[in-house]
Formats: structure tokens, sequence, C-alpha cells
């Protein structure tokens, strides 16, 4: 008995031993699950430097990896070693006087945001949410709510990359300035970003104004309600997905630099995560049917009336909820797009789309938030080309084949659509686009291409966005 | 004398018990992905054993306590060997059928044990010893093994286990018939 037993012991440990040894990972669009060879992650400079140096040696592939909310493989490649930057992120320096933050990349908004809210600084450009970490925000160059700076290169100053040989270069608009163009929306080709430097701004009380439209009113009212009034600093809006109503309504939210900054005091407590059982209920329903769709669009407006006229922080704004987001299910997930339109394209955007999709019916789409993102082409893969709508669709999906079959032909007409009218398409999500589509949108992907060729030869880094599009 | 080993036994397999089962959620949140998926996992695991009782209640009587509680000892020994490896929902699924054979196997036999062996007119107060001890020593596993998930893996807390289960079949292999 004892040596039936023990063999069986001895042979379960060496099978989980090298079932640990290439551990599967994948991103949370939790649509693409990668054998890797391992998972390093590391604090300390000098031992990032030795993963690089080793993976040189040994010729493995390396993929750079923050919070993994991208969705299309940008952290995975399979059998490279997983850089884990996560650990690192301490915050170096603060340098109050000039508004600067020098910060390691694997640092999170929210971590930055705790440590100079009491300072009375924000975040000059981050995503709605604070969950990512730097390193994966300036890989893929964010924007979010802000209407006056746009894209996060803007607020860039300055970074130190290691790059594929192993040597550390520090990356400015001065100093191996090509790099900062190809770094900024680089995906993590170029080398890791260790630490940071960025530009902040002061945090401010502003006052919240809410308004029901309808979309076809929508660019003139932005043009004049929002971006000729110089005290209206964020923006955000929702346009309506219920099948009686598909499209067409729209409420937007505009915060205004409020008249008595005195009162910023009482505001500058960071919210936490508020009660999300609600909206992840009504968020819930409306992934079943299209009565649950209804109801989460009545309540989302609801609430948005009734925050009209209340007051609230630049760094609260910047913090979004997520967490009601968080889906567990096993053979669905949600994914996300966003699309970017010239501000004038928009009304006809919106009927061309509204034609392409309405017949969909296993295309559930869920929400359509609308931001405004000036344009900003200092980033090679930049998708601001002109002053834009970003529309960003939150989509469930099944995780079978047939799903992501047919949610891919949805999405690529979709992206032809906005391709019609101007528009470009954002990178970080599943690579349900073709090349053809990438090139239209991107006209200097073969330049980024080429560069990366020229700065790593070997694909020290890569990634399954680069294994899709580059050939 | 033999109760006496019997209530060692039950301590040292209750430990093992308490050992995983906290942690065994964990495992479970690795592999499945929804709470429905849970609820199966558990569901299977009561609803064989609900299925296995008459079979077990009938074969205890005619084979004996002990052989049953061999069976459940090597049992488990083997298939705690087995959860480190599994990966997918439907390996869960099939482990805690066999977990729900065997849990069964484990109630049915402790109480036939102490129904043979208690005194009708001390048996309140037999058992609640009898209980003091086992829970005793569940309590020190549980909190122990908390320490232990912060040094050593998951995975390594179900290799432990299975070695105390497998030392307790010795036990109980060893063990004079009739246990009581
Ligand atoms: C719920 C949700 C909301 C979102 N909202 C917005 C939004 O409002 N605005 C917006 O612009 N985007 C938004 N996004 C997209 C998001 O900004 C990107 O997916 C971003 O990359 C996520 O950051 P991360 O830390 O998870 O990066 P990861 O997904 O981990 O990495 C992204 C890329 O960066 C690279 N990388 C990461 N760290 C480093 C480093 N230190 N050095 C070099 N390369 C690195 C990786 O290799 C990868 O290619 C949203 C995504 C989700 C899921």
């Amino acid at each position: 008995m004892i040596i039936i037993y023990t063999v069986i012991f001895a042979g379960s440990l060496i099978l989980f031993q090298t079932q640990l040894a290439s551990p599967v990972v994948e991103d949370r669009g939790r649509l693409l699950p990668v054998k890797m060879k391992s998972v390093k992650s590391s604090d300390s400079e000098d031992e990032i430097k030795n993963i690089v140096r080793e993976a040189n040696l040994h010729d493995d592939k390396i993929s750079i990896a923050g919070m993994q909310h991208s969705q299309g493989g940008q952290t995975l490649y399979p059998g490279g070693i997983m850089l884990d930057v996560k650990q690192y992120n301490k915050i170096l320096e603060l340098d109050e006087k000039n508004q600067l933050i020098t910060v390691q990349s694997g640092v999170t908004w929210a971590e930055i945001q705790s440590y100079i809210n009491p300072y009375g600084l924000a975040l000059k450009v981050s995503q709605s949410q604070n969950i990512f970490t730097v390193g994966g925000s300036i890989s893929v160059n964010v924007h979010g709510r802000d209407i006056r700076n746009h894209t996060l290169i803007e607020t860039v100053e300055s970074f130190r990359l290691l790059n594929a040989q192993g040597k550390v270069l520090n990356v400015s608009r001065d100093e191996n300035s090509e790099l900062f163009g190809l770094v900024n929306g680089g995906y993590g080709l170029f080398g890791v970003i260790l630490d940071v430097t960025l530009h902040l701004t002061e945090d401010e009380l502003y006052q919240v104004k809410t308004q029901s439209i309808s979309y076809d009113e929508y660019s003139t009212y932005f043009t004049k309600n929002v971006l000729q009034k110089e005290n209206v600093k964020m923006h955000l809006a929702r346009i309506s997905v219920p099948p009686d109503s598909f499209l067409t309504e729209m409420y937007v939210t505009d915060y205004s630099t409020a008249d008595d900054q005195s009162l910023l005091g009482n505001y500058t407590t960071l919210k936490r995560e508020s009660i999300i059982a609600i909206p992840k209920f009504f968020l819930g329903l409306s992934r079943t049917n299209e009565w649950g769709e209804k109801m989460f669009w009545n309540t989302q407006k609801e609430y948005s009336e009734r925050i009209n006229g209340t007051y609230i922080s630049r760094n609260n704004v910047m913090r979004s909820d997520s967490l009601f987001m968080d889906y567990n299910n096993a053979s669905k997930t949600e994914v996300l797009q966003e699309y970017f339109v010239p501000i004038n394209q928009y009304t006809a955007y919106i009927d061309d789309l509204r034609d392409t999709i309405k017949d969909e019916e296993d295309f559930n789409l869920l929400n359509i938030t609308v931001r405004y993102v000036g344009k900003n082409e200092e980033a090679v893969m930049s998708y601001a080309n002109d002053d834009m709508f970003a529309l960003v669709m939150l989509i469930n999906q099944g995780t079978s084949e047939e799903s992501i079959d047919t949610t891919g032909r949805v999405i690529r007409n979709m992206i032809d659509v906005t391709l019609k009218h101007d528009g470009t398409y954002y990178l970080p999500y599943y690579h349900y686009p073709t090349k053809e589509q990438l090139i239209e949108a991107y006209p200097r992907s073969e330049e980024f291409f080429e560069m990366k060729e020229k700065y790593d030869p070997d694909e020290r880094f890569m990634n399954l966005f680069y294994e899709e599009y580059h050939k | 004398m033999n109760y006496r080993k019997f209530i060692i036994y039950q301590g040292t397999i209750g430990m093992a018990a308490s050992m995983i089962f906290p942690f065994y959620v964990l495992l479970l949140k690795n592999v499945g992905s929804s709470y429905a998926q849970f609820g199966w996992a558990y569901g299977l695991f009561a609803l064989t054993a609900a299925l296995s009782y008459p079979v077990i209640g009938k074969f205890a009587d005619q084979a004996g306590d002990k052989v049953l509680l061999i069976i459940y000892s090597w049992g488990m020994a083997l298939i705690l060997l087995v959860f480190p490896l599994a990966y997918e929902i439907w390996h869960i699924y099939v482990l805690q059928i066999f977990m729900g054979l065997l849990g069964a196997v484990q109630k049915n036999s402790e109480k036939t044990v102490l129904a043979r062996s208690v005194n009708k007119e001390t048996a309140g107060n037999e058992i609640g010893r009898y209980h003091i001890w086992t829970s005793i020593g569940a309590a020190i596993a549980v909190i122990a093994t908390g320490y232990l998930v912060d040094f050593l893996t998951i995975g390594s807390i179900f290799y432990i286990a299975s070695i105390v289960f497998a030392w307790s079949g010795f036990y109980m292999m060893k063990m004079e018939k009739p246990l009581v």
C-alpha cells in the first residue's frame, strides 16, 4: 500500500510541477487564454534588467503586462515570458512647484491620486476609471473626460526606457525623440517603460450640469455649449441602446469650474467605490433582455438628472466606478470597442451605424458612452487625427467560436462605417479588425512596424497584437 | 481501548478535512468562474451523498465500519492527489462526485460507530466529549493551515492533507476488529 501510494504521490507532484511551470494566463477580456513560459515580476530595476538580459541570452520573447485590461493579447505571447510590472510601482518624486510627478510605471492612477490629492494636485489626463497602470496607459496613449487636454502623451514630460538590448535610455521630446512618439501608443513593443515624469494640474471644484438632448443636436450643442465655453473642463455623454430608442436619445454631463472655489475643501475626500449593488443589478438586467436594457437606460438617466447642479472635485471625476462592471460568467464575457469620428460627421455616422446594427439579433450592445478627444498626432499610432467624438461600446458576447465569429463580423462592419466617416478605432481591444482596416485607420502603421524592426530586430518584446498585424 | 483510538482517528481525519475544506473553495474559485458553477459543484457533492447513503448504510452493517473507514481514508488520500491537477470545471465536478461519496461514507460510519459504542443512558455526555476533541482538532487545523497557505501554495496543502489521510488509513487498518 505504502509503495502504491508513494508512487501516485510522486506522480501527482511531478505533474503538478510541470503544470505550474507553464502557466496559462489571459487578459481581462478572457477570450485569449495563452500558455506562457513563465510569469516574472519584480520591484527592482536591476532585476528587471536581468530578466531582459536573460531573455536575450536564451532568445525568449517578453510580453509586458500592467493591469491587463487590454483585451487583444497585447500583454500575452505563447511560450514567452510575461514581465508583470505591477510591483514596480513606487512614487519617486513630486515637484509641487512645477507640478511634475515621477513614478515607476507599474503604479496605478489610484495610487497617484491618493498621493497628490492632499497637495491639491490632480492628473491632467487619465481614463474615466483609475484602475490602470501608468505604463499600460502610456503604451496605449489613453484619453479621458478632460476636453482641454487630449491624449495622455501631451502630459508626458519624459521617461526612461529599458530597450531590447538591455540599455536604459532617457526619452523625451529632446532626447531620443524618435522613440517618444513610438513608445507612447507603442503597446510595449519598444521596451520596458521604467519611470515616468508626468505633468499635473491643480485639483478644482466643478459643478455638474446634465441635460437630455436628441442625437442630431449633439454636435452643435457640444461645439457651442462645451468647447466654446471656457469654464467647461470635462464632458461625457451617453446614447441610448434600448430598441425603442436605439441610438436616438442622449444625455450629456458637463463639468464646469465652480464659481466659488473656496468650497473645494468640502469635496476633496476621495470617493471609494460606492455601493455597487444597484448599478450591478441593472447592468445585469440589461444583459438579459430588452426590458432590462430599458430599465438600465432609465436608471442611468434618472441618476444623471439627480446629479444636475451638484459639485465634485476634479480628482473625483477621474475615479469613476468600475467594479460593478466585473462580470463573472464562464461562457460569456464583456468586451469593449471604441470608435473615433470627427465632430462634424457625428449625426450622419450615428444614422449609418444604426442601419448597420439594428437587425443584428445576436449582438448584445449594453452601453455606449461618448467623450471628446482633440486632435493630437504626436504619437505614430495616433487615433486622434482630428477633433473627434469617441464612442465606447460595451458588448456582451459568448466565448465560443461561433460567438466570436458573429461579434467579429458585426464589429468589422461597424469599423467600415467608422472609416467611411473618416474615423478611427482604438487598439487595446480584441483583434477583430482586419489588417486593411488597421492600415486605413492608422496610415503610419507600416512606419510603426518598420521602426519596431529597427529598434528591436530580434523581436525581444512580443505580443499577440504585433503578431497579428505586422506581417 | 479501541474507542479512544477511534477518537484519535476521527480527530486526525477531522483535522485533515478541515485543512482542505475552507481552502478548497479558493481552488474552486481559480477554476470555476461563476456562482452558478459554484452552486453546481456543491450541489453535485450533496446529491451524490444523498444517493449513496442507502447503499453505504447496508454495507456498514454487513462489512463493518472498519472497512468503510479504511476506504474513506485511502479514498481521500488518493483523491487529494488529483485536486491540485484539476484545471477545468468538469474536473472539479467529477472530483466533487467522489468527494460526495466519500463524505457520505465518513458521516455514516462516524455515526454507526458512535451508535454501537455509547451507552444509551450516558449518550449525551459521551457524544459531547467526543465532539470536544474532534472539534478542537478541526479548529487547530484550520487556523494553522491559514498560516501555512501564506507560506506554501494551495497545492501543497492538498499534498499534506493527503499524507495525513494516508497515515489515518494505516492507523485504521491496524486497529482490531470489531471497532467496539
Ligand atoms: C473597463 C475599461 C475602461 C476603459 N476606459 C478607458 C478610457 O476611459 N480611456 C481610454 O483611453 N482607455 C480606456 N480603456 C482601455 C485601457 O486604457 C487600456 O486597456 C490600458 O492599456 C489598460 O491599462 P493596463 O494597466 O491594464 O495595461 P495592460 O493591458 O496591462 O497593458 C497594455 C499595453 O501596455 C504595455 N505595457 C504595460 N506596462 C508597460 C510598461 N511598464 N512598459 C512598456 N509597456 C507596457 C503592455 O505590453 C500592453 O501592450 C478601458 C479599458 C477597460 C477594460
